[in-house]
């Protein structure tokens, strides 16, 4: 059985959120996802946008959390508390560097049922939240985790949010000529046939006109 | 010499789809690379912010053309996440036959575009005949050749059609003996030796920080599988363990990379046997559409900060979604769906393993990581 075991991957959740939530301007605490028949628990950290740089060195060199997986920003313009929000998913990997004889790689094939403690893989979200801005803007980990560093440039050109201290910032889904300030995933771009009852109401089109067509030329 | 950059791309063979990798050239040598990609972005993610849960399903099915079972799978565990939906157990299994399938035939049209790529022409034709099989066992549970739709919220669409089992038994067992003969007709061509060992090294450690998964990283002697260390579906049922790659010193060179998607591939046919063995019910019985044993029922709306996420190992690393409930219709529709594309961050990666390589070891490097622009752009 090379699966690892949900008590010991809860277990370890638990502690690490523990030791998480100790640090400033971080609070933690493990969240119970479900997926499929199973239950799997994923450390779940918000962090105040000032301290997001500090945490994330940490995160690096003191909980050895070193696979980023995927950020995501969303724009709220309607919500209190929040107008923007940025999701980084990260990986606490467990693997250790394989070690090499006679010129070849041994991987280290551990039986994953029996791993304890920091070996255990786990899933961590953080979350920050920005207020009211027209130009959002939060520390780049690029030169953390170098996996970060596509996933600002998508962040950045889709939604709109900067990354302080990120090199080479560039266009890379949109086309290199879109207009500066232009990232579709704000919420004020909608999308043209928005309201899909009238259009399945009206098959021959008569009525059908874009949501925006007042409003874009 | 003096450098100069030269284009590869839009249109060029090494590419397997539409983007540009600019090349820095100093003679024959590569001195810089820079991937360019978006050619094809289609605004998946925007799309799917007005339609509901049942119908970005079919969206995901079109992210990856090589691949469609394993993204809409990806985005369905999200989904259920988010609506909170127990699975029968049934249906799991049958995901997994569906998922593993879809993984042979992945590896089986990259294998056979690989061939190619350096110089084994005739290795196509051979890759292509046994992925029909998979294709024609696919089709008997979509109902369609590629884009299947085949998972729903809650469970599946239908359940395993009388004698599919049967069937599927007897085309892996053929295709177990068949895969001796690719091993033979790529390990006895010295061309495909010649042109993949030693070329395009990435190193284990270089790979986690850089965020590539996938065979790509076990390739490299690292023991990381979504499968094995954030289980999901049925995979802690079943008696396996994940293939991984003894590569030199140096690091993964594009031979490692076959030979880790050769493994897989029995890999895949193994589980795919083991999960017909083990169905509950048995593999034979026949559910209808919509029977509670493979589809629970699921709620439509997911209110305002609810969140739900799923990592989930793609043919080609690891893929992911997280979708943000709370959208418009009451929360009909999720507010915002973002994906994670293994092949957008191995992309640059790639491109950098080609530095220090001659031009024309470009499309040997680029092919072994398996890109698919599709997914990479969405």
């Amino acid at each position: 059985m090379s699966v690892i075991s949900q008590e010991s991957q809860i277990s370890s959740a638990e502690d690490l959120a523990k030791k998480l939530d100790s640090i400033d301007g971080v609070s933690s605490f493990v969240d119970q996802r479900s997926s499929g028949t199973q239950i799997r628990p994923v450390v779940k950290l918000q962090v105040t946008p000032e301290n997001w740089r500090e945490v994330a060195e940490s995160l690096y060199v003191d909980y050895a959390v070193d696979y980023c997986s995927m950020i995501t920003g969303i724009h709220w313009p309607d919500s209190k508390d929040k107008n923007w929000e940025i999701i980084y998913h990260f990986l606490r990997t467990g693997v250790k560097n394989p070690p090499h004889s006679d010129g070849v790689v041994q991987p280290i094939i551990t039986n994953n049922s029996e791993l304890k403690g920091s070996d255990v893989p786990l899933e961590l979200e953080v979350t920050i939240h920005l207020g009211d801005t027209r130009t959002p803007s939060v520390a780049s980990v690029q030169d953390i985790w170098v996996g970060a560093d596509w996933n600002e440039k998508e962040t950045w050109d889709l939604v709109g949010i900067d990354f302080e201290g990120h090199h080479g910032m560039r266009r890379v889904l949109q086309p290199h000529e879109t207009p500066k300030g232009y990232h579709p995933l704000q919420k004020q771009h909608k999308l043209r046939y928005h309201n899909f009852q009238e259009m399945y109401d009206d098959a021959q089109g008569f009525k059908r006109k874009p949501v925006d067509s007042e409003r874009v030329k | 010499m003096a450098e100069m950059w030269i284009s590869m791309g839009p249109q060029h063979p090494m590419t397997h789809g539409l983007w540009t990798l600019k090349v820095k050239v100093d003679g024959e040598t590569v001195v810089d690379t820079e991937p360019d990609l978006g050619y094809i972005h289609r605004g998946v993610e925007k799309i799917c912010e007005s339609r509901d849960f049942t119908q970005i399903t079919t969206y995901c099915d079109r992210l990856c053309y090589a691949s469609a079972n394993t993204w809409s799978h990806a985005y369905i565990y999200a989904a259920e996440d988010l609506l909170g939906v127990e699975v029968p157990e049934r249906a799991e299994y049958i995901r997994l036959v569906a998922v593993e399938l879809q993984r042979l035939a992945s590896h089986l049209m990259w294998l056979g575009a690989y061939g190619p790529d350096i110089g084994n022409l005739s290795v196509m034709v051979w890759c292509l005949r046994e992925r029909e099989m998979m294709m024609d066992l696919l089709q008997e549970l979509g109902g369609s050749r590629m884009h299947y739709n085949f998972p729903r919220v809650g469970g599946v669409k239908r359940d395993l059609p009388h004698g599919f089992a049967m069937r599927a038994r007897h085309k892996l067992s053929l295709f177990l003996d068949r895969i001796q003969e690719y091993e033979s007709l790529f390990d006895e061509s010295t061309i495909f030796l010649v042109r993949s060992q030693g070329v395009g090294y990435a190193k284990p450690e270089e790979m986690i920080n850089h965020g590539v998964s996938g065979p790509n990283l076990r390739a490299g002697g690292v023991n990381h599988d979504i499968r094995t260390s954030h289980p999901y579906s049925v995979y802690s049922e079943l008696d396996w363990t994940p293939a991984v790659e003894r590569s030199s010193i140096k690091g993964a060179d594009c031979y490692d990379r076959y030979r880790i998607r050769v493994e897989e591939m029995r890999q895949s046919a193994d589980l795919v046997l083991q999960a017909l063995d083990k169905m509950p019910g048995g593999a034979e019985t026949y559910h209808e559409p919509g029977d509670s044993k493979i589809l629970a029922k699921a709620p439509s709306r997911a209110p305002e900060g609810t969140s739900g996420s799923h990592h989930f190992e793609d043919s080609r690393g690891e893929s992911m979604f997280y979708i943000a409930g709370g959208g418009e219709g009451r929360g009909k529709m999720p507010y915002r769906v973002s994906i994670r594309s293994p092949m957008f961050i191995t992309i640059p990666y790639a491109s950098k393993c080609m530095i220090g390589y001659k031009v024309a070891d470009i499309p040997a490097i680029m092919g072994s990581f398996d890109p698919c622009i599709g997914e990479t752009d969405r």
